[in-house]
């Protein structure tokens, strides 16, 4: 049953499972540019997750056309705003978290934090 | 709906907008608008917090035209209100006092920048206060992180980009998580105003459907915000962050910004998931666990700091840790026992910060507990306000943290499996307290020690100790250095408004105790 | 009645605080002064004023505490920290007779200090935060339920703290540390018991007899039983009780001679006090009689007085067996407690007094030989005798009282002890505890006599004294505060009738 549940909501299984990836990898790379497509890996799975709740199949997108008007021939735009949002905020983020990155690797040559951590302490500051 | 039910929306603007007014600006005027700006909406957060302890009810602002389920609210109780005039004063105090530091410690150029991430910082920290709408609030916890990693970068090196980097990749995983448990509870409600929410997921907990994404959806939330305000074990950023960025930095990240995600948490709590279902879930019993490590563990590594400042910042990571476990204990005395620490922890966190620049500003520049030897006595304000925040993170009576501990014990007490663990973690923790703050505080009042005997007599020439009557003059020319209050006049008045807050929530505390419980209760 | 117990404590506090901000402000003032020794720089800082201001401020305060204290019984609440806390003071037999202890302790004291700081130096701050220290003691003392006295016990710590580092040596500093860190740590074991009773005592006031519900506790004894004991050790600390008993003998000897009589004759005390207060007045006698907590009490009190015993006699340091012999004459006053009969409970209130005198003219008297001489090491003095024949006949006097020796009060205080331990029929205590008690006088005579005989009788062996035969003066302000003391000694134990009368009527107050 647990199975059947996880096939037929293949779409879902999938989201979840990319979110666990970027989570991971946002976590446990050493690499910065790598935590940072973890970072991207990770909201790119919850905006998937998002727009798969908020689509229902056979309606379309909330535009008015053909004078349509009924609720039920479209989505909720709600989610689709949800995620356009979060992309915003993503990008924002990434940008944040690039430019932090060229300056430490300006300042010593290498993208490892661990690397970054053992210099400072070598600094003594 | 009366003027009033504007202001905190008219803040949360004036914050946001002032932010980038700032980019135009020259330092000096970026400063003074940021001064301005804060006085302001400090007035209107008090103007608001009238009311609604008048109406005695809370008030909601309807944002645009659409109503309640589809449109964006604010909502405001007693709570929210003080809250965003507590935050207000402190913030003012703390930029007051750290204006000297960024002066010198911040490029020319970007003294301006500084500014607008203050605003910024404030507008989110409202917006987080104020707002009824979850994902409003998602959006908010992203401004206040991006300002926050902005406050911490300002003073450039190498440790305090690191520490930037650290903050900013433990603070995406956490919102990476509450954003996650926020699409799932909107999966399962369909809705994102908080109230709405709750009214179905009291539905859901009664007829005992989706008990699991509605539990995984509460445990992802709480964690992700327990990240992002630095809960044990995800503080590695902390003590970088706070201990080499700019005064105003430390003081405001450590009183202010991990506390609005606190304060958003309990909220979630309260309005949108339920106290009920907060207290049946186990949610709350990891909470607990990992506020009574962080107790224990941030104690014992402030013990062994030997740098003011960081020991400072891994007290912080033990005092958070007796907020969580507070909010652990879930019961109505837990939860008003962790928001009154929330308070008095702003306000005296922010206070030993102060003090601690003070005294460091006097050992020219040493941050060791051997160059600050006998700095209590260089400066005396920033001596005595460090020894009144150190006896209240003590935990002496008439000083703020004993009300804190009174409470959080009276809330253990009476809970069956909690009791034991919280008391013997407050015991260990208040011991260890002492231990580091009173060491140094007794550091900061005895003399410098060197290598030899002929060093000491050196240092006791330059410091004035036990000489009686050497002025500060000869100390100044033996080479000791010595800060008048009127050398800094401002930070002077700063200090002492602090050392005042300490004893008015120190002694004055029914009031304030009194109105969490009425503003928790309006939380409902 | 509410401005008497106001004054008494509000007096000493703002004259030491007033002090202390002087003593920092004074620096500023002083400028232009450059060129100056540093024997000069000392003695100047002094001066008739500062006398004159701390003797008034602390004979006033002594005033208005006495006249608290013998003109009825008042009560006093100042204010409501919370809505079921506030900060009480109330006296009654307890408060009344401690304070008049302290009350005549700490003038004498301050007339000692006045020569023997003038060479010490940082005159200004001794001073405030001995007030300060007064009033902190007062309001201890007059302590009305238990957050109040958890405040003011505090707070002595931290105003007795600075005494304690007041050279600013580096051995001062560690001693002031540790003395800091286990008084707070005794302090917290109160604290978290205090949390505990909160919730299963009727009220915080101190009451006779105690305020436990039984309703409530009916089920949680174990747990009482070990909140109570948690605390008895946490205070104990103040009173050197083993296992927490080592800061003792590593933070008197440090200060200021003085200040470490004052801290061995009355601070000391406070623990005695918050014991009292916490097991009579708030649990009651009647819960812990028989438990294991009173059986682990009294074990550890004899424990700690044959220890300390032992120890005094093998240190050879003169205020370090000083501090060693308090270690285990205040536990000659626990095990009094410990064993809640009415003789046994007058012996420890006579022991208070009696200690409280004995032991601070003992650290008065090791503070001259140190302040003429430098000698602070027990075989130093040998030969001491024909130099200050009235100074060391004092300490003869001192020794006596403090082995029990009649007619010392010290006589009294242990007859009331032993016979309260035989009365008590506990099994196995009512005999072990009057035994330890004789073995441990016979140590306290072997390492206090020592002194005397040698002091006296130097005998063949060479001595670092010269022998001219001349008499050394002593200031008067020692030699007065000695003869006080001894005095203090000798009168009670002559004329015993009223003061026996009186403990005799506390303790059964107390036991009620």
């Amino acid at each position: 049953m647990s199975l059947g549940n996880l096939v037929g909501n293949y779409e879902e299984a999938v989201a979840m499972i990319l979110f666990g990836i970027g989570f991971s990898n946002l976590l446990l790379q050493k690499n910065l540019i790598k935590k940072i497509i973890g970072l991207n890996i990770m909201d790119t799975a919850t905006y998937l997750f998002l727009a798969l709740k908020g689509y229902i199949e056979g309606r379309k997108a909330p535009v008015v056309v053909d004078g349509v008007q009924s609720v039920e021939a479209y989505v909720n735009p709600i989610p689709s705003g949800l995620v356009l949002t979060g992309i915003v905020v993503s990008v924002s983020v990434t940008a944040l978290m690039l430019s932090l990155t060229i300056r430490l690797y300006r300042r010593y040559h290498t993208l490892d934090l661990d690397e970054i951590s053992t210099q400072l302490k070598k600094e003594g500051k | 709906m009366n003027f009033v039910c504007n202001f905190p929306f008219i803040s949360i603007i004036i914050t946001l907008f002032s932010g980038p007014l700032c980019t135009i600006l020259s330092g000096k005027w970026a400063k003074r608008v940021n001064e301005a700006v804060i006085v302001i909406v400090g007035i209107l957060s008090a103007c608001v917090l009238g009311y609604v302890g008048g109406t005695g009810e809370a008030f909601v602002y309807r944002m645009g035209h659409f109503p309640a389920p589809w449109g964006n609210e604010i909502r405001v109780g007693v709570l929210e209100a003080f809250m965003g005039f507590f935050f207000c004063v402190i913030m003012l105090l703390c930029m007051v006092a750290g204006a000297r530091e960024r002066e010198e410690e911040i490029e020319e150029s970007k003294q301006n920048l500084y500014y607008v991430m203050v605003n910024l910082l404030l507008c989110s920290l409202l917006a987080l206060i104020y707002t009824n709408d979850l994902f409003t609030a998602y959006v908010f916890v992203e401004i206040n992180t991006i300002s926050a990693c902005g406050l911490i970068m300002i003073r450039q090196n190498g440790r305090t980009i690191e520490a930037a980097t650290r903050y900013m990749i433990m603070s995406l995983l956490g919102s990476g998580l509450l954003l996650l448990g926020l699409c799932f509870l909107y999966d399962l409600t369909g809705h994102l105003l908080m109230s709405n929410i709750k009214e179905q997921v009291h539905i859901l907990a009664q007829t005992g459907q989706y008990h699991i994404p509605l539990m995984v959806s509460v445990g992802l939330m709480s964690v992700g915000l327990a990240m992002k305000s630095a809960l044990y074990p995800f503080h590695a950023w902390l003590p970088d962050a706070y201990g080499y960025s700019t005064l105003s930095s430390a003081a405001i990240l450590s009183s202010l910004v991990s506390k609005g995600y606190i304060f958003l948490l309990i909220k979630i709590f309260y309005r949108v998931v339920g106290f009920e279902v907060l207290t049946g879930s186990k949610v709350a019993n990891v909470l607990f666990v990992f506020g009574i490590i962080g107790m224990i563990m941030g104690s014992l590594n402030a013990m062994q700091e030997d740098q003011i400042t960081r020991m400072i910042a891994y007290s912080s990571v033990a005092q958070i840790g007796y907020i969580y476990m507070g909010i652990g204990l879930a019961t109505q005395e837990g939860m008003v026992a962790s928001i009154y620490h929330v308070i008095s922890h702003g306000a005296t966190k922010s206070l030993l910060f102060v003090a601690a620049s003070g005294l460091t500003a006097a050992s020219a520049g040493g941050t060791r507990y051997r160059n600050l030897a006998g700095s209590g006595y260089r400066n005396k304000l920033a001596g005595i306000a460090f020894t009144v925040g150190s006896l209240s993170m003590v935990g002496m009576p008439m000083f703020s943290g004993f009300i804190s501990k009174l409470f959080f014990a009276q809330a253990a007490v009476g809970h069956a499996h909690k009791m034991l663990p919280t008391f013997i973690a407050l015991a260990i923790s208040t011991i260890l307290n002492a231990a580091y703050f009173m060491k140094m505080v007794i550091s900061i009042y005895s003399p410098r020690y060197g290598g030899n005997e002929e060093e000491d007599a050196s240092y006791a020439v330059q410091d004035g100790w036990n000489y009686g009557e050497v002025s500060h003059k000869e100390m100044r020319r033996n080479g000791g250095k010595v800060i008048f209050m009127k050398d800094q006049p401002v930070k002077a008045a700063a200090l002492i408004c602090f050392i005042v807050l300490n004893f008015i929530l120190g002694l004055n505390s029914e009031p304030i105790i009194r109105m969490i419980q009425k503003g928790l209760a309006m939380f409902g | 009645m509410q401005v008497l117990m106001l004054g008494s404590i509000g007096l000493p506090v703002t004259s030491g605080v007033v002090l202390l901000a002087f003593s920092l402000s004074q620096r500023l003032k002083a400028a232009g002064r450059v060129e100056r020794t540093e024997e000069e720089g000392k003695l100047q800082e002094g001066g008739a004023w500062l006398y004159a201001y701390v003797f008034i401020a602390l004979i006033c305060s002594v005033g208005f505490s006495m006249a608290a204290a013998w003109w009825g019984n008042g009560s006093v609440t100042v204010f409501q920290l919370l809505d079921t806390i506030s900060i009480y003071f109330h006296v009654d037999e307890t408060g009344r007779l401690f304070m008049t202890i302290i009350s005549i302790i700490w003038p004498v004291v301050g007339i000692y200090s006045v020569p023997y700081m003038r060479r010490e130096g940082g005159e200004k701050r001794y001073y405030a935060f001995f007030l300060l220290a007064y009033g902190m003691l007062t309001g201890f003392v007059y302590a009305g339920n238990l957050i109040t006295m958890y405040l003011f016990y505090e707070l002595i710590t931290l105003v007795s703290m600075p005494l304690v580092l007041h050279n600013g040596t580096r051995e001062a500093v560690r001693a002031g540390r540790k003395y800091l860190f286990y008084s707070l740590c005794g302090a917290y074991c109160g604290l978290f018991g205090i949390f505990f009773l909160y919730r299963y005592c009727g009220s915080m006031n101190f009451t006779p007899g105690g305020t436990l519900e039984y309703a409530m506790v009916s089920g949680h004894e174990d747990i009482v039983l070990l909140a109570v004991f948690v605390m008895l050790l946490g205070f104990g600390v103040k009173a050197g009780m083993l296992p927490l008993h080592a800061w003792l003998p590593t933070a008197h000897p440090v200060a200021p001679s003085p200040a470490s009589a004052a801290l061995s004759s009355v601070i000391v005390k406070a623990g005695v006090i918050a014991i009292i207060r916490v097991i009579f007045y708030v649990v009651g006698r009647e819960f812990l009689q028989g438990t294991w907590v009173q059986y682990t009490w009294m074990t550890l009190a004899l424990l700690t007085v044959f220890m300390g015993s032992m120890l005094a006699y093998r240190e050879q340091g003169f205020k370090k067996r000083l501090a060693y012999s308090t270690v285990s004459q205040v536990s000659y006053i626990l095990f009094g407690l410990s064993l809640m009969t009415s003789d046994a409970l007058s012996g420890a209130l006579l022991h208070v007094i009696a200690h409280g005198f004995i032991k601070c003219g003992l650290f008065l008297t090791a503070g001259v030989f140190l302040h003429y001489y430098g000698y602070g090491r027990v075989e130093q003095l040998r030969g001491i005798g024909k130099k200050m024949p009235l100074v060391l006949g004092c300490f003869t006097l001192f020794s006596l009282g403090l082995i029990g020796i009649p007619p010392t009060l010290g006589f009294l205080s242990k007859w009331y002890l032993a016979q309260g331990a035989l009365q008590s029929q506990i099994p196995v205590f009512s005999w072990l505890g009057p035994m330890i008690l004789l073995i441990s006088a016979f140590l306290t005579a072997g390492y206090l006599l020592p002194v005397t005989i040698n002091g006296f009788f130097p005998g063949e062996e060479t001595s670092d004294l010269e022998h001219t035969g001349q008499k050394d003066k002593t200031d008067w302000g020692m030699g007065i505060s000695l003869l006080l003391l001894a005095v203090f000694t000798l009168l009670p134990g002559i004329f015993p009738k009223p003061l026996l009368q009186f403990v005799s009527e506390a303790a059964t107050i107390i036991l009620k």
